[in-house]
């Protein structure tokens, strides 16, 4: 029975696919992306956060382990990050909210981390949601051999598919790999099924923001069809857990609303 | 000149400047301060009140004096005529001050839907025709000096109306303000404009003599005059507009900016918005979106909007409403009929009559102008507290969770017959008639059959009567049972006695437990079936509490949810609750999630609200939904509010409220008030300027948005 290592699950997700989602993100991730807002989904391994600000020094923790996964801080410092869930498990926590999918065209979103990197487990629960009729997508940086891709191509809705720059460098700079395999991916999805991809492009200032990058995506994603294009601004919610993790956090500017535009523009070569 | 909004998109402009920027002085206190300048009438002379029949001779005297001294207030270029502009009716009582004392003894009255199809339909004229005849027909001496009240406040009316003709007729752009008074409301509304001045007229009268009624169907009143308009050329879809947005402009004219109890708002004059009709069809219509567009363009909150939804309700209608939800305001709340009409069936109501419903003026459902609804709130958990655990002094002592269910079930059922004795019975004579009562004629005027029956508001005239307990703290009560029913009795965290010992300290001492019990378990909002069954079946024996008094007196006694805001007062009362609270902390309101206890989000909010069977809950139980503003695609935040209302329909809901606002905003309203003079929440039936609100309820706000 394979399970897989689940960092978080969020309910009334809407803004990873189209309609009221749940979002399931399993832990571990092949990219090492500078701007990452969940540091939690990187390694494979289940670690343990720490909110010094929340102890309350009770000790109750003294000893834990990362295989304690029941372990609860009642103080909310301590947080066992990874919880192992076999299909059936997380089927039933997806299928409580399938009267809200069935509501808006809907559905479940895997995302992580990379969520492909569990692949077998991935094939398996995409296809049990859509025996239960709850539509499915996968959110992917893309990274992962193309048959990893064709396992998963009968069963998953959209595919939520992360571009973050098209020069090899700076991809290799900012994210520790580089993208040769990303982008043949991406050109082999569209062509194999358009109407079911969504790109999304991290803005983040003084990475990808730069007007021959911005060009050089824009010429790209024009040899492309897809469904449709998503911009998202970078943020700075993940503060708090590079600290629990004990990582410092490389800060760039948060994107202006002129900055979004001219991204909008290029990219969607208005 | 924009009006607030909690999105990022600014609201979208319909309505002529002009209109907007009446609209903009309204809502920024001109008027409510100009009503507060005059309180009250004095009148005097009329010393005694010893008796009901002199009570009812001062009566007709304040109404004389209000409508021949209250002033009258015509705003430039006003497309609808009438204004309550005395002071002490925005309070709910009759501004009149007689000689010396405050006329408080006559209740002004609310919680009630007033009937404007009547005089829509046969004019003041006509109804005091049916006075007239109502008089020959009793023979009863209070039957006839009631009737000939209702008379000589009808003549009141037209000595009001008369002042507004002559003010009127010094303006020259007022031609069509007069034609239309000259008709209604004395005579049938003729057409759409006509029907809109007709119920503002009323519904301004009713107010100034200090009754806070509510609309009901507005898009059934008016639609069919305006699909005749429209067919005919008469009138535009814009001019409609224009018309419809002076009704809630008008509606303003009680704002003043200044702190009130539940905030500047609450004068429960609720309207509902489409649904199915009697017969079974669904009633949408122009004036439906038109409502829609005007609360989306001004945020206008005091009219609070309901929107009646079933499985079947169009899409478009849904995206509207998703889309106003997304501008903040907390404006559309959602009834789903479904359930509503199968409460009304279940208490007996005819299925033309059920499909009718509307609610009063709150958002407590009724018959709307055929009804008396009265309720009496109490705290569930202090139940709990006080009775079932003894004030946790050690008296209480239960061997099995199943043993602590059924006492406090059984104290509930007790306590109900307590609220029946004081509230029901008195309400009766030997004979089961209702005791004679203060005046209300005004209001009795505008509520079925007190006209024909020769019977006020409050003394047996209306059709229907309703006495409706409410239930409130229901989820704390849930949690607080699980909490021990976990603690104590499964995970044997601590013994039942050292429990209570220490939730009479307030968990001194015991900080690793609370926090433990807090948060190691997963309570009422998360869709935990094992706390949410414990809440469904409290419900389900309420109601069967309450049915077993039913049709005991006239007055039915049927159960319901809510705590409305008074969660904020009922913290002091309370003690430390036992799944992990403090002494003084505010906690659930209506039928939602204890604050801070939800994890899951909203989905699974409305799965643990709709679990239980809603359709006992016969005047209904609320759910309070917060969300997060919508950001840069706002596109997916209303398909996120259709949704969330599409499958609280699905799953049995009642009715639900949601509100867009962002929390750190909130925080920065507080500081900095003078910023947000019209920043509007959803309270309860109501909505409030946050800034006129008392801190503490401010922080009621704060802590149960997420």
């Amino acid at each position: 029975m394979p399970t897989a290592t689940v960092f978080d699950i969020k309910r009334n997700s809407y803004v990873d696919g189209p309609g009221i989602r749940t979002t399931v993100f399993l832990k571990g991730c092949n990219l090492r992306c500078a701007w990452c807002h969940s540091p939690e989904s990187q390694r494979a391994e289940k670690e343990i956060l720490f909110y010094r600000d929340r102890c309350v020094g009770c000790g109750r923790c003294a000893g834990i382990s990362v295989k304690d996964e029941n372990f609860v801080c009642y103080s909310g410092a301590k947080e066992i990050c990874g919880k192992d869930y076999s299909v059936e498990e997380l089927a039933g926590i997806i299928l409580r909210d399938k009267v809200f999918y069935d509501a808006t065209g809907g559905g479940v979103t895997f995302s992580g981390g990379e969520c492909m990197l569990q692949e077998e487990f991935l094939a398996k629960i995409l296809s049990r949601c859509k025996q239960s009729g709850v539509g499915t997508a996968v959110d992917t940086a893309g990274n992962v051999p193309w048959e990893s891709f064709e396992k998963i191509l009968s069963c998953t809705d959209y595919f939520l598919y992360d571009l973050k720059c098209v020069s090899p460098d700076l991809h290799l700079a900012g994210t520790g790999v580089s993208n040769e395999r990303i982008l043949t991916n991406l050109s082999r999805l569209c062509a194999s099924c358009p109407d079911r991809v969504i790109i999304r492009v991290p803005v983040v200032p003084g990475f990808n923001t730069g007007k021959d990058e911005l060009e050089k995506m824009a010429a790209f994603l024009g040899t492309l069809r897809f469904k449709k294009l998503e911009l998202l601004p970078y943020h700075k919610m993940g503060e708090a857990k590079y600290a629990a993790l004990g990582l410092e956090m490389k800060a760039f500017d948060l994107p202006s609303d002129e900055l979004m535009e001219k991204c909008e523009k290029i990219l969607r070569g208005l | 000149m924009e009006f607030y909004t909690s999105s990022k998109e600014k609201r979208p402009v319909r309505l002529s400047e002009e209109t907007r920027r009446f609209a903009y002085e309204s809502l920024n206190h001109k008027y409510g301060l100009d009503t507060l300048a005059t309180p009250y009438i004095t009148l005097d002379g009329y010393g005694d009140t010893g008796s009901l029949q002199q009570l009812l001779r001062m009566y007709d005297a304040a109404i004389g004096a209000i409508v021949e001294n209250a002033p009258v207030r015509v705003c430039e270029h006003e497309l609808v005529s009438g204004a309550a502009t005395l002071g002490q009716a925005i309070g709910n009582s009759v501004p009149v001050l007689i000689s010396g004392l405050s006329c408080r003894f006559m209740p002004g009255n609310s919680h009630l839907t007033a009937d404007f199809s009547e005089v829509l339909a046969i004019g003041m004229d006509g109804i005091r025709e049916k006075a007239l005849r109502s008089l020959e027909n009793h023979q009863n001496e209070e039957k006839k000096a009631f009737l000939r009240s209702c008379i000589h406040c009808i003549d009141c009316m037209r000595i009001w109306r008369d002042r507004y003709l002559d003010e009127l007729k010094k303006r020259p752009w007022a031609e069509r303000n007069i034609k239309n008074l000259l008709q209604v409301p004395f005579r049938p509304a003729g057409n759409f404009y006509e029907a809109v001045q007709c119920i503002w007229f009323c519904f301004a009268f009713m107010r100034l003599c200090g009754v806070w009624p509510g609309f009901g169907r507005i898009d059934v009143l008016l639609g069919g005059y305006l699909k005749k308009d429209l067919t005919d050329g008469s009138l535009t879809l814009d001019e409609a507009r224009e018309i419809l947005a002076h009704f809630f402009i008008k509606g303003c004219e009680w704002i003043t900016g200044k702190e009130t109890y539940g905030g500047d708002a609450q004068h429960y004059q609720n309207i509902v918005l489409s649904g199915i009709g009697e017969d079974g069809r669904d009633v949408t219509n122009e004036v439906t979106y038109l409502v829609l567009d005007i609360v989306e363009e001004t945020g206008i909150s005091d009219f609070p909007v309901s929107v009646r939804v079933n499985g079947q309700t169009d899409e478009k209608l849904l995206r509207r409403v998703g889309e106003v939800i997304s501008f903040g305001g907390g404006i559309v709340a959602v009834y789903n009929e479904d359930t509503v009409i199968r409460a009304f069936e279940r208490m007996g109501y005819g299925s033309a009559e059920a499909r009718n419903f509307a609610n009063d003026g709150c958002w407590e459902v009724q018959i709307p102008g055929k009804t008396r609804f009265d309720y009496d709130p109490f705290d569930g958990l202090l139940l709990l507290q006080k009775i079932t655990l003894r004030d946790y002094d050690g008296r209480a002592v239960f061997n099995s969770f199943d043993e602590l269910l059924e006492k406090y079930e059984a104290d509930l059922k007790k306590h109900v017959g307590i609220i029946f004795d004081s509230a029901a019975t008195p309400r009766f004579d030997g004979n089961m008639k209702h005791i004679r009562h203060a005046p209300c004629t005004v209001l009795s005027l505008f509520v079925q059959d007190c006209v024909g029956r020769g019977l006020s508001y409050l003394e047996g005239g209306p059709v229907y009567e309703i006495i409706s307990p409410h239930i409130g703290g229901l989820p704390d009560v849930a949690n607080s049972l699980y909490a021990i029913k976990k603690a104590v009795f499964d995970d044997r965290l601590v013994s039942f006695p050292r429990l209570l010992e220490i939730l009479k300290n307030n968990w001194e001492g015991e900080e690793e437990l609370r926090l433990r019990i807090l948060n190691g378990y997963r309570y009422f909002g998360n869709d935990n079936d094992e706390v949410d069954m414990i809440a469904a079946r409290i419900l389900d024996s309420f109601s069967a509490s309450c049915e077993a008094y039913d049709r005991k007196t006239p007055a039915r006694f049927v159960s319901g949810v809510s705590t409305f805001g008074r969660q904020v007062p009922w913290a002091s009362e309370r003690l430390a609750a036992p799944f992990g609270r403090k002494k003084g902390d505010v906690l659930s309101g209506n039928l939602s999630p204890t604050p801070g206890t939800d994890r899951d989000g909203a989905t699974a909010i409305i799965r643990s609200y709709c679990k239980a069977d809603l359709s006992k809950q016969g005047t209904g139980a609320a759910l309070d939904i917060g969300l997060i503003p919508a950001g840069a695609d706002r596109e997916s935040a209303v398909t996120d509010a259709v949704g969330l209302i599409k499958g609280f329909a699905a799953l049995g809901g009642f009715f639900m409220q949601i509100d867009t606002v962002d929390r750190n905003v909130l925080i920065e309203a507080q500081k900095n008030p003078q910023n947000y003079q019209n920043l509007s929440v959803r309270v309860s039936g109501w909505n409030a300027r946050f800034v006129t609100m008392g801190k503490d309820w401010q922080d009621m706000i704060i802590e149960r948005t997420h």
